[in-house]
């Protein structure tokens, strides 16, 4: 069976000579399309780094990553920006949603983006929005929204172009344990949803219970959890 | 993108406002100043465009209509008797001292024409330019009326202390020296300057028979007629430009001051984007992380900056326009063309869009990775 993402010996070294710094040393990890894990360790461990590498923001110093069995040419950078448009899914600490565009605004950019029709994108982010319950808000600004409310939004914009594999960073870190609990259930239900991996990285440890499997790095490396 | 640039634009409404009337300020500056250079180029060619005559004889190394020197008389006859020339009579042009009826002094620039008035006003607002053929007769235009105090016609001046009699007005003969436009016949000119000779003259000017042309009949007058300069109306009219424009300093003021405009606003624009762009790099870098690419990116910046550039251009072009519109009624009127305008405003927005290399570097300088440190 073809595995969603394969990191093989991934390598990331920051600066060089005296001043170089190991984020990630020899990792090795293998992800099934539908799996949802969680990835723990303490600041500086280089969890961010591993997510900027297997989405495709940042090119790794050694090792490789295979995406549905392709491997990625880390040197072709209009090939990044079609697989971050098409298969991957981003949900960020603090949403991130662009302050000037309301919430149907919001996703629409990023569904007509990844190729999506007029018609489609708009039932897509409609149904979205009705099953992330905030679809009275669609035509509010970020700003005029929860915490909890805009982080719905940042996930809908994670999975409305139905990508191969979802990564959040810190999803409930800007949230209170209930809405931090609802966000992560809706996330593992929206990747259930379409089949994609997900692998989101956190240092609360209480909701590991909700994951198929958890992760832990230190100091770089892999360890048992 | 562009309703994603615009909405950028608009969630930083003071500085988008700013910008604009920054670019509308620069460009009403610049606009003005190269309509003020038209209208100039408009009026110190004007006797020489508006007299329809294809050729002038002249004294030579003369510099500027308003710089002719004696040529005796003679040489009308001479320029009548070569073959092509169907019509040629003579212009007289000298400056002088007028004396105003309440005895003040001021200087002006009088032409004296000939029976056939070519050279004469082009526009009048009461009486007939061939007035001037009655003696002691002056026109001279409304807008100067009252520096030269007079107001009405039959007000009397002096000039060399022989009287001078108001027979007409005329309405848009400007000057661009301090020295109004006064006209008179040739014969009341000679008398009025005593610094000429009686066979003396200042331009002969003359019409091509039908199949001539007047760079044929410039030469064909160059070569029978000694001692002169002979050139076409177009010749004339780039030389009395060239003249005023670059000889004397002026048109190079006006030209520096239309390319500081540009610059201001090129400037102001270039700030400006540079400021909106970094106010929302965070917003370029999640663009980024999601998919965006970079050429989208600058696509956005590229349109803000034409959307800037195209709504300050059009509310400079208000500005300009009613600005315009006020001036025609002073003595220094700003002026355009269509081609200029657009020349202009093309000139604006290459400048907009090159405004936007600032802000092109910061979005070619963001790392992604940065949306995960917000």
């Amino acid at each position: 069976m073809i595995a969603a993402l394969a990191c093989h010996n991934l390598t990331k070294v920051y600066g060089r000579g005296s001043l170089a710094e190991t984020a990630l040393s020899g990792v090795t990890f293998t992800f099934q399309a539908g799996e949802c894990c969680m990835l723990l360790g303490p600041s500086g461990s280089g969890k961010t780094t591993f997510l900027s590498i297997v989405g495709c923001l940042l090119s790794p110093t050694g090792g490789t990553v295979e995406l549905g069995g392709k491997s990625i040419d880390y040197n072709r950078k209009g090939l990044l920006t079609r697989l971050r448009r098409t298969q991957i899914g981003f949900v960020f600490q603090h949403a991130q949603l662009l302050p000037f565009l309301s919430v149907y605004e919001n996703l629409n950019i990023v569904a007509r983006n990844s190729g999506l029709r007029d018609g489609d994108a708009r039932k897509r982010i409609r149904a979205l929005l009705e099953q992330l319950g905030i679809s009275q808000y669609a035509h509010r600004k970020p700003d005029n929204l929860s915490g909890g409310q805009r982080q719905r939004v940042s996930i809908a914009r994670a999975v409305l172009h139905r990508p191969r594999i979802i990564l959040a960073d810190e999803p409930t870190a800007a949230l209170d344990w209930e809405n931090g609990q609802a966000a992560t259930k809706l996330l593992i239900e929206q990747a259930h949803n379409d089949g994609a991996l997900l692998i989101v990285v956190s240092h609360d440890t209480r909701l590991s219970d909700l994951f198929d499997r958890t992760l832990r790095l230190e100091s770089g490396k892999l360890r048992d959890p | 993108m562009i309703g994603v640039a615009a909405k950028m634009l608009l969630h930083s409404k003071v500085r988008s406002i700013s910008t604009l009337l920054g670019i509308a300020v620069a460009f009403v500056l610049s606009a003005a100043q190269i309509g003020l250079m038209v209208s100039w180029c408009n009026t110190v060619s004007a006797i020489v465009r508006h007299a329809d005559v294809d050729v002038w004889v002249m004294a030579e190394q003369t510099p500027a209509f308003d710089y002719g020197t004696p040529i005796p008389e003679g040489r009308l006859y001479q320029v009548r008797s070569v073959p092509g020339v169907a019509w040629a009579e003579t212009l007289f042009m000298t400056w002088m001292f007028l004396r105003q009826p309440d005895g003040s002094r001021t200087i002006v620039e009088l032409v004296g024409v000939d029976d056939g008035l070519a050279g004469g006003p082009w526009s009048m607002a009461e009486n007939d330019a061939s007035v001037l053929l009655e003696p002691d007769a002056i026109i001279v235009d409304r807008l100067y009326a009252r520096q030269l105090g007079v107001s009405q016609i039959g007000d009397e001046v002096e000039m060399s202390d022989r009287r001078a009699i108001v027979r007409g007005f005329s309405e848009g003969v400007r000057t661009i020296t301090a020295a109004p436009f006064v006209f008179t016949s040739i014969q009341s000119a000679l008398e009025y300057d005593p610094r000429y000779r009686d066979d003396e003259i200042t331009y002969v000017i003359a019409r091509c028979e039908a199949g001539t042309s007047p760079e044929q009949l410039r030469d064909a007058i160059a070569l029978a007629v000694p001692s002169v300069q002979v050139l076409t109306t177009q010749e004339f009219v780039e030389r009395t430009l060239s003249y005023w424009l670059f000889d004397t300093g002026l048109g190079l003021t006006v030209i520096a001051t239309a390319i500081l405009g540009l610059v201001v606003g090129t400037v102001i624009i270039s700030q400006a984007l540079y400021a909106i762009t970094n106010d929302h790099l965070p917003n370029y870098a999640t663009l980024l992380a999601v998919g965006f690419g970079r050429w989208q990116l600058i696509a956005v910046v590229m349109v803000q900056a034409a959307l800037l550039g195209i709504i300050g251009i059009a509310i400079g072009s208000t500005v300009f326009g009613r600005l315009s519109l006020i001036s025609q009624a002073t003595p220094i009127p700003i002026e355009m063309t269509p081609l200029v305008f657009g020349g202009i405003v093309l000139i604006f927005l290459a400048c907009c869009l090159a405004a936007s290399f600032l802000s092109l570097r910061s979005i070619f300088r963001i790392d992604p990775v940065a949306v995960f440190h917000n």
